[in-house]
């Protein structure tokens, strides 16, 4: 790429992750998300006067883990500030946020390119309520305070990033870190992970940053990375044509696959911040850091860890497993009942999958026990049942969330194992076939298979054919 | 004589014997309310503080529950749920709550009976009860209505000293409650920040706001403090503090205490019979055993009690106060951009006086000033508090007058700096800067208006404080003073 040879990308990136706590940052109102507008709002969060914030202590264990997670030093007094100005959105006229005294700061995390591990370094990690949600219209606004108060945290990068796709290996890592602890659901598309990602460039070998613009209204990851190769694009061709880049706020536009000018920056706003008075600096225990830390569901790092070693998969299974944090907690609950680890993964990655893409839902809305598919998983490894029985068991599996085995009878899902039987059926072949016993024993062991497929024929394939292969044999050889 | 005259405990003596019954005690006040020409009241609410006594009278008054059919009044910046609170400013004008503070809560849970909502300086901001949207609110003790009662507390200060309730809830973030009350010869009491919720008090400067109140003795000024301090998880800033008993923990013994008098303080009063009524009542604090020590504090920290107050409760207070923008509550005055309406409703809403302290807070906060004011107003607090406290490991309390004269004329009253600015007339807001506990009871009269003494402690020292004070009072003979049985004193 042209710009790649004259100049550096710089990026720089803010990441808000929304928490997906029982109740608010600073009230007592539940969130849901998805619920009717403003039907899930304390007093508070309307800011009626003389209402007062109580700090949220699983928002404190939820930011704990995540700064641990990026290897953040922990600030063990919590301090609260207020920004200060005047939006519609924004009901106290003021956020209650961490500016002076994050809860994290200097902290890491690892991207890998290639096979090459980089290390981007993370300023701060700090936790804040949202705003309320605006829903702009020809000539009103209306107002939904639901969102009103929600936890978030903030994760800023240091402006170590440099292209769009190390950017994309950033926001990836983050958004694990968030979903494997269970501190968000991490949907960009949804709003509950939002980017804002700062772009500059610069000669290489210079040591001072170019002039910064800012990318907002990312709802991909995708998107994040785009927007940023356009950016260094747009950018370097500014420069190269002798024009100055601008300091603007601008948006990704997705339709174009292009950033486009919101704001001209002048001077940046003053929010005139001050130690938020109603909340005393809370002391954090010991304790409570560690067994915030040491009570953090398991991470990807881990999990994959686990998952090759403990399950002894393959790496591609396993990562494919791991893909999405709730199905990868859904393997591990099936695997509790079986050792039929491969199988299982197998089983998850073709079936149970091919049913979620099919219907469109995720593994939360998958109605089906975790143990009764180690329970089918293991039925058609012993081949009790064929994988057509197989897949009529698991189409009235999802509907019924019964047991497999239960199932197998109620459909009748049986193989014939019984000796006699089997040999009956190979004898009758035989009978009308005088020749198979000699062509076997000339040695066209295509007489075997011959029998073995006019039995199933006879079945309707519901001969277990280890057995039957071995009456099959027997037979021949007389 | 009526029994509203008396004081909460005499009346609750007089409840528990059936001599009278809330009902009786309610109406009473509800009429006093209604007769009161000084501008006291945002609100009298009649129907339902009836309705509330009725119920109550037909019940026996437990002994132990002084509150128990008492009617009181609470300053409009107490949110009440049904009941319209505007903190006397246009702004919440129509503002009708959906909770009640925690400190309304207690009362009503406890059987006190809300009759009124009382004024204030406009959102608690002033200290003479001239600024509240209804006009100047006047001091009962001059029927000639020259003289300020002082603010912010104004209303409440009225409904206690003239006899209209025996208590009134208030606020103070700089002197709101002990100086109005010095004014209308009250007992005002502010305890320790954190000891009564603040929830529902409509936010100054939280870093300095504080729950109090009027009573016309100490010992009503303990059993108020019994009922209201508790910790409150709707108030993060609420203290953990064991339980006590003021009431019965209550003496006036003070030999072997040890007084404070801040020289600087005392020699700035011009006023002779503010100085004399303090050296005699030092006199007897001595003999009855205490150790009375004058000391100095630094004039150029007492010089900074003013400004530095001035730049932390605005600063605070535009922030606080960010909320009324026209949107959620309060008139809507209309707009086309949310710049407009929030314009709209601000402009009008709120008078020049507050617009001058936003102001004065914004500037303070900005990032070009903010080291040069606020945090450096921030620094002098911090100075000032460990003064105090240097103080209060060698002394018990600091006695003081708590005024340096008796109720100032209404005219002229403003709040721009004062040219000769008088240290003796900021001084109670320390007890704000560091959350000390602070009583003003009476100490005297000059020309028929009443003046008071203060007692500020260390934190949570509120027993010492109440013994001092009590021992005060009993040197003063002022006990259930109010403008009332002044006039009937007086007439004899």
């Amino acid at each position: 790429m042209e710009n790649s040879m004259n100049f550096e990308t710089i990026v720089g990136i803010e990441i808000h992750v929304e928490m997906k706590t029982k109740s608010k940052m600073f009230s007592l109102a539940p969130i849901t998300f998805g619920d009717k507008p403003n039907t899930e709002v304390a007093l508070l969060d309307m800011a009626f006067p003389g209402t007062m914030p109580r700090v949220n202590k699983e928002a404190v264990r939820n930011a704990i883990r995540v700064s641990n997670a990026l290897h953040m030093s922990i600030d063990q007094e919590l301090w609260f500030d207020r920004k200060n100005y005047f939006y519609s959105d924004l009901p106290k006229g003021y956020q209650i946020t961490q500016q002076a005294r994050p809860i994290g700061s200097k902290g890491y995390l690892e991207i890998e390119i290639d096979g090459e591990k980089k290390r981007i370094h993370i300023e701060r990690l700090h936790m804040e309520e949202d705003t309320c949600m605006q829903h702009h219209f020809s000539d009103y606004t209306l107002l939904d305070y639901n969102r009103a108060g929600i936890p978030l945290i903030e994760i800023v990068s240091k402006p170590e990033i440099r292209s769009g796709l190390e950017a994309r290996k950033y926001v990836e890592k983050i958004r694990e870190i968030v979903t494997f602890s269970n501190v968000s659901d991490g949907k960009m598309e949804e709003g509950s992970l939002r980017c804002d990602v700062n772009v500059s460039i610069r000669p290489y070998g210079s040591n001072d940053f170019g002039t910064k613009v800012e990318v907002k209204n990312l709802n991909s990851i995708a998107n994040v990375e785009k927007a940023i190769d356009f950016e260094a694009k747009r950018q370097s061709e500014l420069l190269l044509m002798g024009k100055e880049v601008e300091q603007e706020t601008r948006r990704f536009d997705e339709a174009k696959k292009e950033t486009v000018l919101m704001r001209k920056k002048t001077d940046a706003a003053d929010y005139k911040y001050f130690t938020e008075p109603n909340i005393p600096p809370i002391k954090l225990s010991d304790k409570f850091v560690e067994d915030a830390i040491a009570t953090c569901p398991e991470l990807y790092d881990h999990k994959l860890e686990r998952f090759l070693n403990d399950y002894k998969l393959n790496s591609v299974d396993a990562k494919i497993l791991l893909a999405d944090v709730d199905f990868s907690l859904y393997y591990d609950e099936a695997a509790k009942s079986t050792k039929l680890y491969q199988p299982l993964a197998n089983f998850m990655i073709s079936e149970v999958n091919g049913y979620l893409n099919k219907n469109n839902i995720s593994i939360n809305e998958f109605k089906v026990d975790a143990k009764y598919i180690s329970e089918l998983v293991e039925l058609l490894q012993s081949k009790k049942i064929n994988s057509s029985q197989g897949k009529e068991i698991f189409a009235k599996l999802v509907k019924e969330n019964k047991s497999p085995l239960a199932l197998q009878k109620e459909l009748g899902a049986i193989l014939i194992s019984d000796e006699e039987t089997i040999r009956k059926l190979v004898l009758e072949v035989l009978e009308q076939n005088v020749t198979l016993r000699d062509d076997y024993k000339a040695g066209k062991t295509r007489a075997q298979g011959f029998v073995m497929g006019q039995i199933m024929k006879k079945t309707g394939g519901k001969v277990n054919p280890g057995v039957a292969n071995k009456v099959i044999i027997e037979e021949l050889k007389k | 004589m009526n029994y509203l005259d008396l004081t909460l405990s005499e009346i609750h003596e007089a409840l528990v014997n059936k001599k009278v019954t809330p009902l009786e005690l309610t109406k009473e006040a509800i009429k006093r309310a209604k007769e009161n020409k000084d501008n006291a009241f945002e609100l009298i609410i009649e129907e339902d503080a009836i309705k509330k006594a009725t119920e109550l009278s037909n019940h026996e008054v437990p002994k132990d529950n002084y509150f128990y059919g008492i009617p009181y009044v609470a300053k409009d910046n107490f949110s009440t749920k049904g009941y319209e609170t505007n903190a006397s400013s246009n702004i919440l004008k129509g503002y009708v709550p959906l909770f009640d503070a925690t400190a309304i809560e207690a009362l009503n849970k406890a059987g006190a009976i809300l009759i009124g909502k009382s004024t204030l300086d406009e959102l608690a901001m002033g200290g003479t009860g001239t600024s509240g949207h209804l006009g100047t609110t006047f001091n009962p003790y001059d029927p000639t209505h020259t003289h300020l009662i002082g603010g912010s507390s104004c209303g409440s200060a009225v409904a206690v000293s003239d006899s209209i309730v025996p208590f009134a809830l208030g606020s103070d973030t700089g002197d709101s409650i002990r100086k109005p009350a010095s004014h209308s010869g009250l007992v005002g009491l502010k305890p320790t920040w954190g000891l009564i919720s603040r929830f529902g008090l409509f936010p100054f400067a939280p870093s300095m706001d504080h729950v109090g109140f009027f009573t016309r003795s100490v010992k009503d000024s303990a059993i108020a403090l019994n009922l209201l301090a508790f910790h409150d998880d709707k108030d993060s800033t609420s203290a953990f503090k064991e339980k006590e008993d003021y009431v019965a923990n209550l003496n006036s013994e003070v030999k072997g205490k040890k007084i404070a008098v801040v020289s600087e303080i005392l020699n700035s009063i011009q006023d002779k019979t503010i100085k004399s009524a303090f050296e005699n009542l030092i006199k007897k604090l001595e003999k009855d055993g205490a150790e009375v020590n004058y000391v100095n504090f630094s004039r150029d920290l007492l010089n900074a009690i003013y400004p530095t107050y001035m730049v932390i409760s605005c600063a605070e207070s535009t922030s606080n106060n960010a909320n009324l923008d026209g949107i959620k509550f309060g008139p809507y005055l209309g707009g086309k951009t949310y710049q407009e309406v929030i314009y709209n409703a601000r402009t009008n809403g709120f008078s020049p006086l507050i617009k001058r302290r936003f102001v004065l807070g914004s500037y303070s906060l900005m990032r070009e000033n903010q080291h040069d004011l606020f945090l450096r107003a921030q620094k002098a607090r911090r100075l000032i508090v460990d003064k105090c406290n240097e103080l209060f490991n060698q002394y018990d309390a600091i006695v003081l007058p708590a005024s340096p004269t008796p109720a100032p004329l209404i005219k002229g009253s403003n709040e721009k700096v004062q040219k000769d600015y008088l240290a003796a007339d900021n001084w109670l807001a320390i007890g704000n800067f560091g959350g000390f506990p602070s009583i003003t009871l009476p100490m005297g009269f000059e020309n028929e208006l009443p003046f008071g003494v203060n007692v500020t402690c260390k934190p949570y020292d509120e027993v010492n404080m109440f013994n001092i004070a009590l021992n005060i009072e009993k040197n003063t003979g002022f006990a259930g003073l109010s403008y009332q049985n002044h006039k009937e004193k007086d007439g004899k």
